[in-house]
């Protein structure tokens, strides 16, 4: 799956990283007509299995495009990101969207559900395009639900659900498929203040059961609540510090 | 992924959008239904037609050769000059004919059913009924001997009886119908062209190709009477057609010795098309043959422009519908969806849709057929649903995989965005 001859920025061999996640020397440009935009510049980072990390910074500083390109949802223009040993920078589509579905699990600030279909069709989603059968979807689904606490709303449609309560489906969503990372963007951004320290309470008791957690968010207060903190400023890591 | 169970599911989600959609759906399917029920229709008319049209020429028999002046059968358009102008048959050629090796024996039919002037001859019963519809033909006692008309009731003439011009009659049954509803017919009187006719016997109901009114296509709506008298009704009568019954296996020599005897008799000159119409249950048949070809070919361009027509509604629907499911689209691509997922999803819907007019079309279709049975001998040949079928999931698929394929290729990114 890894071709590093295609890659013409790493002539040599590099060994698999053992880190979850490896983010060396990370560049992505924007063509603007004829100006070209960093939007990164050189990130360089590791993620350890089992941190619990917010990458913060201000609108524009790049913090999107590092989302994206952690959530695999795209690809650097330069540099190697690896995750749980796959080099993900040398991917095409299909390979980047099998790697969302077996290693990520996203949450989104407006948490993104099919409107139409059930949370328990939402949350079997994943394991639709994992080529899960029916029956042992259904189950895992439920079990994935229940241990949000929404079992007894499994056959609710979003708009019958609050706003804590979608993005409880929306993580049970992100956890179905038991991902390497769960990556939140602004998973609190749409929500009240006593509904939000619910989410981030679900989080923390998250993270205590193993799983691996990269919070983006623009609020220190929300950052606050992770053990390690990436500040992002102009496209460069400007801070990378544990705070717990 | 596992190919079938995500065919299923991508069933479940087709069937789920419709669903939420129904008028939407309904509206863009409207094309591919009209194009079914136009298939379901058309051909289950050709081949009612088609059978009747066997079966009542069959009827006639495989040896018999028809004669007439024009063309028998279907007729398009006016008659050329050289038609107009061509004599009738006769009694006489008629009498040659059967004298010929290869054919068993030759009936002349005289058709008096309008007078000198053009005026129908007026049948009018004892019940009080008068109908102007009733065929008139004056014949042969060979006519028994063809075989043409089965009696079911009393007997032909006699020689004896066409000799001296008696006044007596055989009916068809709708005849039977409309003037002896509740009695026997035989022995009794029909005041035909206002002289008395005795009936001596009653023909069995004939297959009838276009069902119901007694109009001129209902053969049973008939009366044969000796030639004699017919001649009596309408003086100058010289509507003559003939048939001939081959012998056993020598149809193709007998069609051949007919031809040359009449050519000869009515003067062809040699290189010159025929001046009168030759026909045998085949050859009619063919001709009902190439007919029916046309009218499927009408039905193909019908059928094609309304699955074209519900094709182009399907593709309209489905861009709208990914435009507004972008965002689905980025959900279901943040997921884990691949490129081919999505495709598949789309044209699966798509196919869905116009799978589901199609059975629709089927539907309504086969209750037409019901319909169209009281007027046309009809039945639904059972290409017709698989076809019509086939080819409403083929337009979904055709018209879906544009809509599809720019599904599968939007930018999750930017998809997610979408508002």
């Amino acid at each position: 799956m890894a071709k590093e001859e295609f890659l013409p920025s790493t002539k040599s061999v590099i060994a698999v990283p053992n880190a979850l996640i490896s983010m060396r020397n990370i560049w992505k440009t924007y063509q603007m007509g004829i100006e070209e935009l960093h939007a990164l510049q050189g990130v360089t980072f590791e993620v350890q299995k089992g941190e619990y990390l917010a990458i913060i910074g201000p609108s524009g500083s790049g913090k999107s495009t590092l989302m994206n390109l952690i959530g695999c949802l795209d690809t650097p223009s330069k540099g190697q990101y690896w995750i749980n040993g796959n080099l993900v920078s040398a991917m095409t589509d299909d390979e980047l969207a099998q790697i969302r579905n077996k290693e990520i699990g996203f949450v989104f600030q407006t948490f993104n559900l099919l409107a139409r279909a059930t949370a328990l069709h939402n949350v079997e989603l994943p394991l639709i395009y994992a080529g899960i059968g029916s029956s042992n979807r259904q189950e895992r689904a439920k079990a994935t639900l229940a241990s949000v606490e929404l079992g007894d709303r499994i056959l609710h449609r979003p708009n019958e659900l609050s706003g804590g309560q979608r993005q409880r489906v929306a993580i049970a969503r992100a956890l179905v498929n038991n991902p390497s990372i769960l990556l939140a963007d602004e998973p609190t951004g749409a929500l009240d203040t006593k509904t939000s320290f619910e989410i981030m309470a679900l989080f923390e008791k998250l993270h205590a059961d193993g799983n691996t957690i990269i919070l983006v968010t623009h609020e220190h207060d929300i950052a606050k609540r992770a053990h390690r903190v990436i500040t992002i400023r102009d496209g460069e890591i400007e801070k990378d510090e544990r705070i717990r | 992924m596992n190919i079938g169970s995500g065919f299923y599911e991508n069933l479940k989600m087709a069937f789920a959008t419709l669903r939420s959609n129904k008028l939407r759906s309904f509206l863009t399917i409207f094309g591919v239904i009209i194009g079914v029920i136009t298939v379901m229709l058309i051909s289950s008319i050709i081949s009612g037609i088609d059978t009747a049209v066997k079966k009542q020429v069959e009827a006639f028999g495989t040896r018999s050769i028809f004669l007439y002046k024009f063309n028998i059968g279907v007729n398009t358009g006016k008659r050329t000059q050289e038609e107009r102008m061509r004599k009738p048959l006769t009694m006489e050629d008629a009498e040659a004919i059967k004298s010929l090796p290869t054919i068993e024996t030759a009936v002349p039919f005289l058709n008096i059913t309008s007078n000198f002037f053009g005026q129908k001859i007026l049948v009018t019963g004892n019940n009080g009924k008068t109908s102007a519809a009733v065929r008139l033909q004056g014949t042969l006692p060979d006519v028994e001997k063809a075989g043409s008309e089965i009696l079911v009731e009393g007997r032909w003439f006699t020689q004896s009886e066409s000799d001296s011009k008696a006044d007596v009659c055989l009916i068809g049954a709708t005849v039977v119908e409309s003037y002896f509803p509740f009695e026997s017919p035989v022995g009794k009187t029909l005041e035909i062209g206002g002289r008395e006719f005795r009936v001596i016997g009653v023909l069995q109901k004939k297959e009838q190709l276009f069902g119901g009114g007694g109009g001129n296509n209902d053969q049973s709506n008939a009366i044969y009477m000796p030639i004699g008298a017919a001649l009596r009704l309408k003086p100058y009568a010289d509507d003559l057609f003939i048939l001939a019954i081959a012998k056993e296996g020598k149809l193709e020599e007998a069609k051949d010795e007919v031809q040359d005897l009449l050519r000869v008799r009515r003067e062809v000159p040699y290189g010159k098309p025929n001046n009168f119409a030759m026909e045998t249950a085949a050859s009619i048949i063919e001709q009902f043959r190439s007919i029916s070809a046309m009218v499927f070919m009408a039905m193909v361009v019908i059928s094609s422009v309304g699955l074209l027509i519900g094709g182009i509604g399907v593709m309209n629907i489905m861009l709208v519908s990914v435009t507004e499911r972008t965002r689905e689209i980025g959900i279901r691509k943040a997921i884990g969806a691949r490129q081919s997922d999505i495709l598949m999803q789309f044209l699966i819907e798509a196919a869905t849709l116009t799978g589901l007019g199609g059975l629709i079309g089927l539907l309504i279709g086969w209750a037409l057929t019901f319909l169209v049975r009281l007027v046309f001998p009809s039945y639904v040949p059972l290409w017709a649903p698989i076809a019509g079928f086939f080819a409403s999931v083929g337009i979904g698929i055709i018209f879906g995989l544009f809509p599809a394929w720019k599904a599968a290729r939007l930018d999750p990114i930017e998809s997610l965005r979408y508002e």
